[in-house]
């Protein structure tokens, strides 16, 4: 792998975002949205039952580490449409770089993009409500880790479909992930969900995500086993996910990037 | 040794039975410094071949090497010193020229990056657009940056798909000068595909004719347009119109009208008997001029077979 190659892709993206007013739009408006609808919901529901203080602390804390994974998979999946949007591939694949570098790139930049969103929803959590999640530092890192190879993941599968089926399917980009948002016990645990529900649950890495980082902001100890298996299925989905995005570029080639779009 | 040797390409899309075979086993070569147009027909795998020797598209069978190596093993190596222009590929949309130009330049080793990149701006003339982005441009304006981006890393060879398309003719005689300028200074290799035969015909060492996938002819343009005996007379016919269209018809010699002139397609070496035929009939003409057969005669005559 070439640096200079990674960079390239990175920088024309760091480009792209300066052109960008919806990507600029992206990172300040729907965090504070997020945070303003289900913070407000939140406080309405602790002034019905004042005897769950917790329950705002969860929300809150259930919407800020969903961004991190919905923008770490959204701009994996996003990138990789730009280039079809822009018949780009072919400028791309006919340099020296390499798919490996390509998709980097991508990891890179969606590893840049959730600490943004991250940080900024922090920002804004503490601002509106005085909520710190950096209060939880490092006990909460293992997850944040575990989340960003989360959206890698799904970006991959997204990313694979995408170039199977071209933009016929590029919704996916922005809506997969939200389909694996009830089964991933984002602000409710598992055992709330239906009991077929929870054995699809059972297979998702942000399940136990979501309900370890739970722990620690409701004040217990970091449970070693949950990031354990989430960190196992996160690197399963990650490599049969990098496989079936390779397999779909093999694919491609054989049809042509040019008839891509 | 020829800088690239293509050998035995097929590229067949879908089944392998039943299944359309797009490029069907073509071989050639490009020589260093060698300026090679490939022709054919809309459909006929022109930018199929572009593509597999561009590494975007993996052929069915045959084998494609560059500088003596194998573009499947060494796609690395090789690509770092080929690049291609096309009008079927976009540079981003919202990028400005100069953003493109210097992403594209990081995926080369390109030595004294800026330095290039002010190089390219200048020999493209693109200075006064450096700032604008892609969309903003004109087609033209596309096509040129096109061409500055291919030419970023100093490329060995390079592979221009319609490379004047939409540039006006002044742009478009100016980028025939620079590749013939480049091919001379730094020997270049170029394979080039284009509609516009006079263009191909002007800066083309030889040409390969593709029609439905398969080398038709591999020649000179001037031997290739020598294949056509017919040659156009055009006259401008003052009297004895009637008995002109009468005696082709009888001959059954063909011809077409276009404003003042009687354009007739026969042998060059039956020209002199038929004007002094016609002249005994009492046909009198003003105006005679002959034009001798070109590729784009040659290129019609193959696309209708």
């Amino acid at each position: 792998m070439k640096i200079h190659r990674i960079y390239a892709i990175i920088l024309r993206y760091l480009y792209l975002f300066r052109h960008n007013l919806d990507r600029i739009n992206n990172i300040i408006y729907w965090p504070l949205i997020d945070l303003s609808l289900w913070g407000l919901t939140s406080l309405f529901f602790l002034r019905l039952n004042p005897q769950a203080p917790q329950i705002i602390l969860i929300v809150l804390s259930g919407v800020i580490l969903w961004l991190v994974v919905y923008w770490g998979q959204y701009e994996v999946s996003i990138n990789l449409l730009e280039d079809l949007w822009n018949k780009n591939l072919i400028n791309l694949f006919s340099s020296p770089l390499k798919f490996s570098e390509w998709i980097s790139a991508f990891l890179l930049i969606g590893l840049i993009r959730s600490a943004i969103s991250f940080a900024v929803a922090s920002i804004y959590a503490y601002i509106l409500y005085r909520f710190k999640i950096v209060l939880y530092g490092f006990n909460l890192l293992p997850f944040f880790i575990l989340l960003i190879m989360s959206g890698w993941w799904v970006g991959f599968f997204v990313g694979g479909i995408i170039l199977r089926y071209g933009t016929r399917l590029q919704s996916l980009a922005g809506t997969a992930i939200v389909f694996l948002a009830p089964f991933s016990a984002v602000y409710y645990p598992r055992s709330i969900l239906p009991q077929w529900a929870q054995t699809i649950s059972l297979l998702l890495p942000t399940s136990y995500i979501f309900e370890g980082a739970r722990e620690i902001i409701t004040g217990q100890s970091l449970d070693w086993q949950k990031v354990l298996v989430a960190a196992v299925l996160s690197i399963f989905y990650l490599s049969i996910g990098f496989i079936f995005l390779y397999r779909s570029f093999i694919k491609i080639l054989d049809k042509g990037l040019l008839k891509l779009i | 040794m020829p800088i690239l040797k293509v050998t035995n390409l097929v590229k067949r899309f879908g089944p392998p039975s039943g299944g359309f075979v797009a490029v069907d086993n073509i071989s050639f070569n490009l020589e260093e410094g060698e300026i090679l147009g490939i022709l054919g027909p809309n459909g006929a795998g022109k930018t199929t071949v572009i593509q597999m020797l561009l590494g975007v598209l993996t052929p069915t069978s045959g084998q494609i090497l560059y500088f003596g190596k194998n573009l499947i093993d060494n796609r690395e190596e090789i690509l770092e010193k080929i690049n291609f222009s096309s009008t079927y590929t976009n540079l981003p949309w919202d990028l400005t020229v100069k953003e493109n130009l210097t992403f594209i330049s990081y995926l080369y080793k390109v030595k004294d990056r800026q330095k290039r990149i002010n190089r390219i701006v200048e020999i493209f003339r693109l200075e006064d657009i450096l700032n604008q982005e892609m969309k903003n441009l004109s087609s033209g304006q596309i096509t040129r940056v096109n061409l500055a981006k291919s030419f970023i890393n100093m490329p060995k060879v390079l592979l221009l798909d319609e490379p004047t398309a939409s540039l006006d003719p002044e742009v478009a005689a100016f980028v025939r000068d620079l590749l013939l300028k480049e091919r001379k200074e730094f020997k270049v290799s170029i394979i080039v595909t284009s509609h516009d035969m006079s263009e191909v015909e002007e800066i083309c060492d030889r040409i390969i004719f593709i029609n439905k996938g398969r080398i038709i002819a591999d020649n000179t343009p001037y031997n290739l347009a020598k294949t056509i005996k017919n040659t156009h007379v055009n006259l401008m016919v003052r009297d004895g119109l009637v008995k002109l269209k009468e005696f082709m018809a009888a001959n059954r010699i063909s011809y077409r009208i276009e404003g003042n002139y009687l354009i007739i397609d026969i042998n060059e070496k039956d020209i002199s008997q038929f004007l002094r035929t016609i002249t005994a009939i009492g046909v009198i003409y003003e105006e005679i001029s002959i034009e001798k057969p070109t590729l784009k005669d040659y290129f019609l005559e193959v696309a209708r077979l």
